[in-house]
């Protein structure tokens, strides 16, 4: 039987069969009809409840570059999503890895709104509007000194600037000013921010995480301790979806462009996990 | 198609061929980008943390508290923590230098006071912590009243179908007694609502590692190549 060859395939002609299945829908871009999940919602929801003159929101990026693909366009979409309502965004990152990232992430947004603002009140301004915090090591500091002093604990930002001369700061001074958290992560942080910061300082707290972490998260969200979540690569399209849709943003949306190819490869994989399991039988019933 | 010029970018590539080369079979290639990146992430981080930690956090405020004392003379403010000038950053950094002395043999017992005080207070953080924001809201949240039914019929039958899960895998670990009768029906259910929960993060698993493969070629056709616009 043939496909008992099935069971003894060469794994290298697996992964050019998924390089192609991924290749060719990116290529050649097809889209998915979308409907946003109820993790996802309850993220947009608190942002979209956000007062933009009294409150901002901390974004703490928590990811390396092996998670970049799945973290970065959810830090992308946030960033645009509080830029689109005008809320001020307090970028964090509790690993030094992520501090280059996170700042691509926020400066390539911030340039996007300022292509377009033609007046100083219409651009985003660095201090004003948005600031990134750079790093303190280790995690549990900032996490905890925030609830009484930002400019407290971060001293100078990612640029070297001394903190306490930005009005944003000045502005937002600690967790009572601040909407929500939003810790996007590739790991576990998330929980310190529910376990550690929420009961403490009643904080929202909302989480971007890859698919791996997902299903350790949901019991979270499912208690209302997670305000919302993005779920992987999915979560993060549902929210560009949702921003295009609501604020016409339709500038580079990563997630979006990267659901045709998850869709094909997990038809692909399903096909091989069927085919693997009918030649491991077919193999079984052979004396 | 438009390939880029950019010396960044290509770098960028010829890194990611390296590393994914390695499907092919383990060699030289893989190996130069595995110790690459471990070698690039921790000069990084020891840059970081002496211009981003070390600088702010100790060395100007104690060189500015010597400058102080040298000029103005001794004053307390060179003790209070809020000041911009002071001497109190010396006391953790001394601390921290203990880690050091599992160099010296002789005073090798030193570098437990360091790791003692870290983790009493992680220790001390985390017990409460874990109670008031793991434990106690996640018992609460398995709790099955009448109030689970308020929102809808299907919200109530999702929250007893949690329950019976958690008591069923609770009793599936429970080797104090041979799982016979009703604890053999309960501990069976447990395994059902356990593999279902394995074949959901296998799934997830997936859709996270294809996500990681989509961002590489999405790199590579985009910003490399320039096929995707």
């Amino acid at each position: 039987m043939k496909l008992e060859k099935l069971v003894k395939l060469d794994r290298r002609i697996i992964f050019l069969t998924m390089a192609a299945a991924i290749i060719f829908p990116l290529v050649f871009p097809f889209e998915l009809p979308m409907t946003m999940q109820k993790t996802t919602r309850g993220l947009w929801q608190v942002i979209e409840g956000a007062d933009p003159t009294k409150q901002g929101v901390i974004l703490s990026c928590d990811y390396g570059p092996q998670t970049e693909a799945e973290n970065q366009p959810m830090a992308v979409a946030v960033i645009r999503h509080c830029f689109a309502r005008r809320v001020p965004v307090l970028l964090a990152s509790m690993y030094v890895e992520t501090t280059p990232l996170s700042n691509r992430a926020l400066e390539e947004v911030a340039a996007e709104f300022n292509a377009r603002a033609t007046t100083n009140a219409d651009s985003l301004i660095y201090g004003r509007d948005y600031v990134n915090l750079g790093w303190v090591p280790p995690p549990i500091v900032p996490m905890l000194q925030m609830g009484s002093s930002i400019s407290g604990v971060y001293r100078v930002d990612w640029d070297g600037r001394d903190t306490s001369t930005l009005p944003l700061l000045q502005r937002v001074k600690n967790y009572s000013d601040v909407a929500i958290v939003v810790s996007i992560s590739g790991g576990s942080l998330p929980m310190s921010y529910v376990a550690i910061v929420q009961p403490r300082f009643g904080i929202k707290v909302g989480a971007g995480v890859t698919a791996v972490m997902a299903p350790d998260f949901y019991p979270y969200f499912e208690t209302g301790q997670f305000s919302g979540m993005l779920a992987g690569m999915k979560g993060a399209a549902e929210y560009e979806d949702a921003i295009a849709e609501k604020y016409g943003l339709k500038e580079t949306r990563r997630a979006m462009a990267g659901m045709g190819a998850q869709s094909a490869a997990h038809l692909l994989i399903m096909a091989f996990v069927i085919l693997g399991n009918i030649g491991y039988f077919l193999t079984r019933r052979k004396p | 198609m438009h390939i880029s010029t950019d010396p960044w970018t290509w770098i960028g590539v010829i890194l990611t061929l390296c590393i994914l080369s390695f499907l092919y079979r383990d060699n030289r290639f893989y190996r130069f980008a595995e110790h690459l990146a471990l070698g690039l992430a921790n000069a990084w981080t020891l840059a970081f943390t002496f211009h981003r930690v070390l600088m702010p956090y100790l060395i100007q405020p104690v060189g500015a508290a010597f400058k102080s004392l040298a000029a103005d003379g001794p004053s307390w403010s060179l003790l209070s923590p809020n000041s911009n000038a002071n001497f109190l950053a010396l006391l953790p950094a001394f601390i921290g230098c203990l880690y050091f002395m599992r160099f010296v043999p002789a005073r090798a017992w030193l570098v437990r006071i360091p790791i003692g005080i870290f983790m009493g207070y992680y220790t001390g953080v985390s017990i409460p912590a874990q109670f008031d924001g793991v434990v106690f809201p996640q018992l609460k949240g398995t709790i099955v009243t009448p109030a689970s039914f308020e929102g809808s019929m299907t919200q109530g039958i999702w929250a007893v179908l949690v329950l019976i899960g958690v008591l069923g895998t609770l009793t599936y670990f429970f080797f104090s007694r041979e799982h016979k009768g009703p604890l053999k029906w309960a501990a069976k259910t447990g395994i059902i609502y356990i593999m279902i929960g394995f074949g959901a993060s296998f799934g997830f698993t997936v859709m996270a590692r294809i996500s990681l493969a989509i961002g590489r070629f999405y790199f590579l056709l985009r910003d490399w190549l320039g096929i995707i616009s």
